[in-house]
């Protein structure tokens, strides 16, 4: 907190002479305003005029060369005086006389006026009269104000100096006076202490801390409170539940199959960030790019799950690529929201109308998110997480881990030696020999057809269907195999199927091994899921075409792609690799030969005598399965040098015990490495991807239409907001610099904006998603810039803010207005009183269950599932990932923030108070009064069993009179007593009510749950229930 | 029509002593209630620039006379092919087994199912069409009344996948987050019930259940929360949490609102806060939907002849022979928008059993509605859609045999049809190809369909529009122009 204090220079300005000389500081001040007088100062550009050149004229005439007309833009000095090939000048500034544009919007005729009647956005007189009177003045543009870099304002000149705690204060009263108000007096310290509690921790005090609040004299009282809750670990709870909007967390994948995603562990980083107090450039920086940190930690990785919260699908049929882009897309549009308040996406199929942020920006923008490798579909058939990930292990699998990669890597040592020393034993073994084993297949497929291929029958494949095998031999990545078989290509393939061991087509639901022709590649690939996590290779030559082929590919079981060949015709085949990053398991599911659902098969091509081997064969065994008796014709003889790899690799391989021995041991060494690590669970995060793609920008936005001529890469941001600097790194680490570079005009306006309004319900943007230039203007501009740049300068502190704001003198008022202040403002635009917030979804809930005492206040972990009405997820027919299974015990009264969301089927009770679907980022909620809340408060179970809860615990703690239950049930949910005129209403309730209950045996079983006869405690559960439905408890004031 | 006065529903008036009653009756004599909400607009967000007339919607009044008051939507969820249903092709069955000529293809995408097809071989439909009807033998209580309907054969869209295709036809994009046509409507033009929702959504439960359906697609996007579709449901609570606790009886709930109602009062005369008597007349409101909404989906007090009508399957709660029904009453209480959705058209394989089956359940009810509606007068003032989010492909997908094959998702042209409402009866609208793959004349983009539909209601889709981040933002986006030959 000593570095929020010495944010506060500008307030000894202030405060420190209160005492002293008033009048000398209002007079030092008030040099710096000038006094404006509204009715002879031309209209202001930014708050008057470009509004009106935004919304009506810049569709046509804006910053998108595409759509302009007649080369006349307006969004700039230069092109607005520019001499049009009519000879005319749209706006000669001074003179209405000679500008185009006065005539034009002034005309009666319909094919003159401007904007022309079909675009239906017709000026008002007072519009045309702000344009007149701006052109009249001289047309002074000014640039947007959030495209400049905030600098602290000088204090404005106030009356009354000693209502100030803050510059906050000063700003505030500024306006306050001016529109000739005055601040409400301060809110009464029971209201306070509720107004703070529940927007910085998002609960209400109980009437413990309520009570020492009160009690208290110290004139640090207040201040002790704030600490108090920034110090509590509710601080990020409360906190995340905002930010988890922005990044549009949920618990499922979102469109229409909907599946779980496991991406909890990043919430928990964020509660864990939040609490810790991160710097917000670094909240920032790791949520872009902790992964490109230099020594990037786990949790900085994990950070970057934030780029991956994005709705995926695994529809069937969906196209890969469009996809693909579509996540793309939603990375950046949600970077442009969350950290810069602006439209990006606006941009994505044109230049940005309004904004200065051009298509080739918004791509480039797009490649900075494009760099992973990733598919563009979840796996339908596989669990395979989607790539990229990190392993979430504890310490002590870390450790276990560590020591099991160091066996292997030791039992591959030991195999390396073993086999090295064989070579000096081979020679003499082959001069011996009597009999050599040939290779014998694990199994063989003789494929029967009326074809003949050098090996027996074949089988000519139509592309749609083939053989298919269900018996196939197990196989683990850790496991050595080879495939052999004749092969014969009608023609080049851009794409065919040749062998396969999985179900689709789709890229993440292929997975084991594969034999493919790509492009006219052979492609050899062992898969996990399909980019991110695979080893495969590619012969370098086109696969020959209209000749039968033999083929055979070997893999030794090393998850590496150098540990992978092609042979054909027996030679080894030059290959490429193609994915060299094999990190989970590769379960083969079936074994089709020529054909995959979904995929092109391979048509007209030929395929005989395959066979699958356990083994990683030798090339003399290739050779020896191509030409049987390749082997017998080098026994008993000296190695010639042509054979002496194939020699020592036989020998090795099929008869050194040593060697043989080394091989099986490094297996279960990997097996049990791989055992471990594929137990822990994964979450998809960030990583740059060693095969990068060319990225274009799309042609109005176009998965399936790149423009070649326009290629974008990571090398720039919005020019408009900041320059990219030569020197940062071209990733997302330099996009991250660019984020939080100081100079940055935006990311620190857009977080004190976001603060500020989670302490008053309303930014100072009142647009927390737009700062673009049809965002809505700041109520107090010069407020808005001294917190960002103080922001900035403490050190991007955000407690320190949130602390700062919160002991504001504006913060503290009354949020009570008499009828006159209400008419003059009724949005309380001049904060000329405190403020009055609807309880979002969560809170109402929490503040539910944690007054009748049932909250858990556990941090983080799975997400769970309290009660909801049955059958929700069935009605919506995504039955495939069963139904909703509420939680019991702890987890059914945990804080709503832990509440599972499926994005298909949110939470009904917390839809209605306003919560989204997590669908994309949303960075402001609608706060609606409807009468479906008074349904959920009252009627919901989850909130009845709240009220019971709250009348069982007011009795247990005040005892048998009923009023004092009341006024304690009262005090747990609204932090004050009742009032006379609310304890008679309520204590009346409770009177009729036990009239009705004691006549109603059964009602007040159901009531109470249980069998308990006692009408008087079912009469204070109704009351309970009805105090959860009030203002007083809904509203925090 | 055009005599009327705006919104003239019949209901407005019902509206009005409604609140004048309430006002009246009400202890408090607190004046100036905003009764916003579900059953209206105005919203606590204080952003929202246009506040509208307490029950009326955003615009206040249509743009122009409406020709339509409402519309029941009766969603064929999954994409119904329309070979078997409204576009009869004979040439497909007289080129049965052929591939599909790459000219009429034209390089278009394909869905990643068919895509890789080695062949593509043209279908035709197993149902016939008699005597150059204009709906298939599988529909014979629609073509029964085919002299009420407008065909339109020349739909078309650019999704190919369920969850893009359906979030476009219900909200006019594929991006998530945007307010649903019945939203917009219930924002534009507000409710004509005080008791009942503007949007309300059924969804059947007899049908088969190939693709999920999502709340996102009778969402509220972005406009607030109240002008979200409210879902009926069958069975014992219709909407969620409308029932009151066990133990808790009417007249307990009557003392609770009462109790309620004084503190919340007492609130207002501490803090002023109009948001606080805002939310006295919510709970009211609640208190009367606790009993109009049971009312409304109590089908037992309809006589035999109208269960007849509807088909058997009418008198089992939460069929979609029922919940056409429902819409009926809903329609009669001044309910503006009901959207009925109807999965299982999803038919890549085993099309002919399965579209017979689908054909089964939904054509007699879907008919039944139309007629019920026009015997009671009310046809004419209410729009009747019927159709889904995509047509099918005139080719196989998979294997095709002698009686069996699949067709899979197609963009490019489908029908639906449309009866009531203003549009123009006993008409086949735009013509498609001899292959029923592409729009040959008249092609209606999803975005003209939904111009059409807001014109129809007296709104103009480019003047009906919501800023959110900055944008002016349109049901039909910056598209969509009004089919005038649907008109009537």
């Amino acid at each position: 907190m000593l570095r929020a204090a010495t944010v506060f220079s500008l307030l000894h300005l202030l405060v420190g002479c209160d005492q002293r000389d008033h009048a000398a500081t209002a007079a030092t001040v008030s040099l710096l305003v000038p006094g404006q007088d509204a009715l002879q100062s031309p209209p202001d550009f930014n708050r008057e005029v470009r509004p009106i050149l935004s919304d009506h004229c810049y569709r046509c005439h804006g910053p998108d060369a595409s759509t302009r007309k007649r080369g006349l833009r307006l969004d700039s000095l230069e092109g607005a005086v520019l001499e049009l090939r009519s000879g005319k000048r749209a706006i000669v500034p001074g003179d209405i006389e000679s500008s185009e544009a006065a005539a034009r919007i002034m005309s009666d005729d319909p094919g003159e006026v401007m904007p022309p009647p079909e675009m239906k956005h017709a000026l008002t007189p007072a519009q045309r009269t702000v344009i007149l009177d701006w052109i009249r003045a001289g047309a002074e543009y000014q640039p947007h104000w959030a495209f400049a870099m905030p600098a602290a304002s000088p204090l404005p000149a106030i009356a009354d100096v000693s209502w100030c705690r803050d510059p906050i204060d000063a700003f505030v009263l500024a306006k306050i006076e001016h529109e000739k108000l005055s601040p409400s007096p301060e809110a009464d310290r029971a209201a306070l202490l509720r107004r703070v509690s529940l927007a910085l921790t998002g609960l209400p005090p109980t009437p413990d801390e309520t009570d020492a609040f009160l009690a208290d004299q110290s004139p640090h009282a207040y201040e002790a409170q704030i600490d108090r809750l920034l110090s509590s670990s509710k601080y990020g709870e409360r906190m995340a539940s905002d930010w988890l909007d922005v990044a549009r967390f949920a618990d499922t994948f979102g469109y229409q199959s909907d599946w779980d995603c496991r991406v909890w562990p990043w919430r928990d980083w964020l509660i864990n960030a939040l609490n810790s107090n991160l710097p917000y450039d670094r909240f920032v920086r790791d949520q872009i790019a902790g992964d490109l940190q230099p020594g990037a930690t786990r949790e900085q990785r994990i950070a970057t799950a934030f780029n991956r919260l994005h709705r995926q699908t695994n529809e069937g049929g969906s196209i890969d690529e469009e996809f693909r882009q579509e996540y793309v897309s939603d990375r950046t549009q949600t970077f442009g929201t969350a950290f810069l308040g602006l439209t990006v996406e606006c941009a994505r199929c044109h230049d940005h109308k309004y904004d200065p942020i051009s298509q080739t920006e918004y791509y480039s923008l797009g490649a900075f998110f494009g760099s992973i490798d990733e598919a563009g579909t979840y796996s339908y058939s596989t669990p395979s997480v989607p790539s990229p990930t990190v392993r979430l292990s504890t310490p002590e699998q870390d450790a276990e881990l560590a020591r099991l990669a160091d066996a292997a890597r030791k039992a591959e040592a030991d195999l390396l030696a073993a086999t090295e020393a064989s070579k000096r034993e081979c020679a003499p073994w082959l001069e011996r020999a009597r009999n050599i084993v040939v290779p014998s297949p694990v199994r063989r497929f003789p494929l029967e057809g009326t074809e003949s291929s050098p090996s027996g029958t074949a089988t000519l494949l139509d592309g749609d269907s083939g053989p298919s095998f269900t018996d196939v031999p197990p196989f683990r990545r850790c496991d050595a195999l080879s495939l052999v078989f004749w092969m014969k290509s009608p023609d080049r393939k851009t794409r065919a199927t040749i062998i396969h061991t999985s179900r689709f087509t789709i890229e993440s639901d292929q997975q084991g091994y594969q034999v493919m022709l790509k492009d006219g590649h052979l492609c050899w690939e062992i898969i996990h899921s399909w980019p991110g996590s695979a080893a495969a290779i590619q012969s370098a030559e086109d696969f020959p075409v209209a000749r039968w082929v033999h083929v055979a590919v070997t893999y030794d079981g090393s998850s590496r792609a150098d540990g992978m060949h092609i042979w054909l015709d027996g030679k080894p085949a030059t290959s490429q690799i193609v994915r060299d990053h094999l990190d989970g398991p590769t379960t083969a599911r079936t074994f089709e030969v020529g054909h995959r659902d979904r995929d092109q098969g391979f048509k007209g091509g030929a395929l005989a005598d395959v066979q699958v081997f356990d083994r990683d064969l030798s090339r003399l065994e290739v050779l020896e399965l191509l030409k049987p008796g390749s082997i017998e014709s080098v026994r008993g003889q000296p190695i010639k040098p042509e054979n002496a790899r194939g020699v020592q690799e036989l020998y090795a391989r099929t008869v050194d015990e040593r060697s043989q021995l080394a091989a099986k041991q490094l297996r279960e060494a990997r097996a049990a490495y791989q055992d471990l690590l594929e137990s822990i669970p994964e979450l998809m995060v960030m990583e740059e991807s060693k095969y990068p793609r060319e990225s274009f920008v799309l042609s109005r936005g176009q998965y399936d239409q790149p423009d070649r001529t326009r290629p974008v890469r990571a090398d720039r941001a919005i020019d408009g907001v900041l320059q990219f600097e030569p020197t940062w790194p071209r990733d997302r680490s330099g996009l991250a610099l660019w984020t939080t570079d100081p100079r940055n005009p935006l990311t620190a306006r857009v977080a004190v904006n976001r603060l500020w309004s989670i302490c008053f319900g309303r930014g100072i943007v009142p647009t927390l998603e737009n700062f673009g230039l049809q965002g809505e203007a700041p109520t107090h501009p010069e407020l808005l810039d001294t917190l960002a740049a103080d922001f900035v300068r403490s050190g991007w502190d955000v407690k320190a803010m949130l602390r700062r704001i919160v002991l504001s003198a504006t913060f503290r008022q009354s949020s009570n207005a008499d009828p006159a202040k209400l008419a003059k403002d009724p949005e309380n635009k001049l904060l000329a009183r405190g403020p009055v917030i609807r309880l979002s979804a969560e809170s109402l809930r929490d503040q539910a269950l944690a007054a009748s005492g049932l909250l858990v206040q556990k941090i983080g972990g799975p997400s769970v599932k309290p009660w909801q009405p049955p059958g929700l997820w069935g009605d919506a027919g995504a039955s495939s990932q069963g139904d909703y299974a509420p939680d019991t015990g702890e987890n059914a009264h945990r804080r709503s923030l832990y509440t599972y969301r499926k994005r298909t089927a949110p939470p009904p009770n917390m839809l209605a108070f306003d919560a989204g679907s997590r669908e994309k980022c949303l960075a402001r909620r609608q706060s609606t009064n409807t009468p479906l809340q008074p349904l959920v408060l009252l009627n919901d179970p989850v909130f009845f069993e709240c009220a019971r809860a709250l009348a069982d615990r007011a009795q247990r703690e005040s005892g048998d009179d009923p009023r004092k239950q009341i006024v304690r049930a009262f005090r747990l949910l609204v932090s004050r007593p009742p009032r006379d005129t609310e304890l008679q209403a309520l204590v009346t309730l409770y009177d009729q009510q036990v009239t009705e209950m004691t006549a109603d045996e059964s009602a007040v079983k159901s009531v109470l749950a249980s069998d308990r006869p006692d009408p008087r405690r079912a009469a204070m559960v109704l009351v309970c229930s009805t105090l959860l439905a009030t203002d007083a408890a809904v509203t925090s004031r | 029509m055009n005599g009327e006065p705006p919104l003239c529903t019949g209901y407005d008036h019902l509206m009005a002593l409604t609140r004048r009653h309430f006002l009246g009756a009400s202890a408090l004599g607190l004046g100036g209630l905003a009764l916003g909400s579900i059953f209206g607009t105005g919203t606590a967000n204080s952003s929202v620039e246009t506040q509208a007339p307490p029950g009326l919607g955003t615009l206040g009044s249509p743009h122009f006379p409406p020709r339509a008051k409402r519309v029941v939507y009766l969603f064929q969820a999954g994409g119904p092919s329309q070979f078997e249903t409204l576009d009869p092709k004979p040439l497909l069955r007289e080129r049965l087994g052929q591939e599909l000529p790459d000219s009429v293809r034209q390089g278009q995408r394909l869905t990643g199912m068919s895509g890789n097809q080695a062949t593509l071989l043209l279908a035709g439909s197993f149902a016939g069409f008699k005597n150059g009807a204009k709906v298939s033998d599988l529909l014979p209580h629609t073509a029964a009344i085919a002299d009420d309907l407008c065909i339109v054969r020349t739909m078309f869209t650019e999704a190919i996948n369920h969850d893009p295709a359906i979030t476009f036809f219900c909200s006019g994009s594929q991006q998530a987050g945007r307010p649903s046509m019945g939203s917009w409507l219930s924002y534009g033009l507000g409710s004509m019930n005080a008791n009942l929702p503007a949007f309300i959504v059924l969804v059947s439960k007899d049908a088969a259940r190939d693709q999920p359906l999502y709340s996102r697609l009778w969402g509220p996007g972005f406009l607030p929360s109240e002008h979200q579709g409210v879902q009926f449901r069958a069975g014992k609570e219709p909407v969620l949490y409308l029932t009151n606790p066990e133990g808790v009886s009417p007249h307990a709930r009557r003392s609770m609102l009462d109790a309620l109602a004084r503190l919340n009062s007492d609130q207002f005369a501490a803090t002023h806060d109009p948001e606080v008597t805002a939310r006295i007349a919510q709970a009211e409101m609640a208190y009367r939907m606790q009993t109009s909404v049971p009312d409304a989906t109590d089908l037992s007090d309809e006589p035999g002849e109208v269960f007849e009508l509807y088909g058997p399957s009418s008198r089992t709660p939460g069929t979609y022979a029922a919940n056409c029904l429902l819409a009926r009453r809903l329609i009669e209480r001044g309910v503006r928008f009901i959207q009925l959705f109807h999965q299982g058209w999803d038919q890549h394989g085993d099309l002919p059993a399965s579209i017979s089956r689908q054909c089964l359940q939904t054509d007699q009810p879907s008919a039944a509605l139309v007629r019920d509606l026009k015997r009671r007068g009310l046809l004419d003032d209410t729009l009747v859609v019927w159709g889904g989010e995509f047509g099918r492909t005139a080719y196989c997908q998979g294997k095709m045999t002698p009686n069996n094959y699949g067709r899979d998702h197609h963009p490019r042209c489908f029908s639906i049809w449309m009866a009531g409402g203003g549009i123009k009866p006993g008409t086949a609208w735009g013509t498609t190809d001899d292959f029923g793959y592409n729009v040959a004349e008249n092609g209606v983009h999803v975005h003209d369909l939904h111009a059409t539909i807001l014109h129809l209601l007296g709104v103009d889709h480019e003047r009906l529009t919501y800023r959110y981040q900055g944008r002016d933002f349109r049901l039909t986006d910056v598209f969509g122009k009004v089919v005038d030959g649907l008109l009537m």
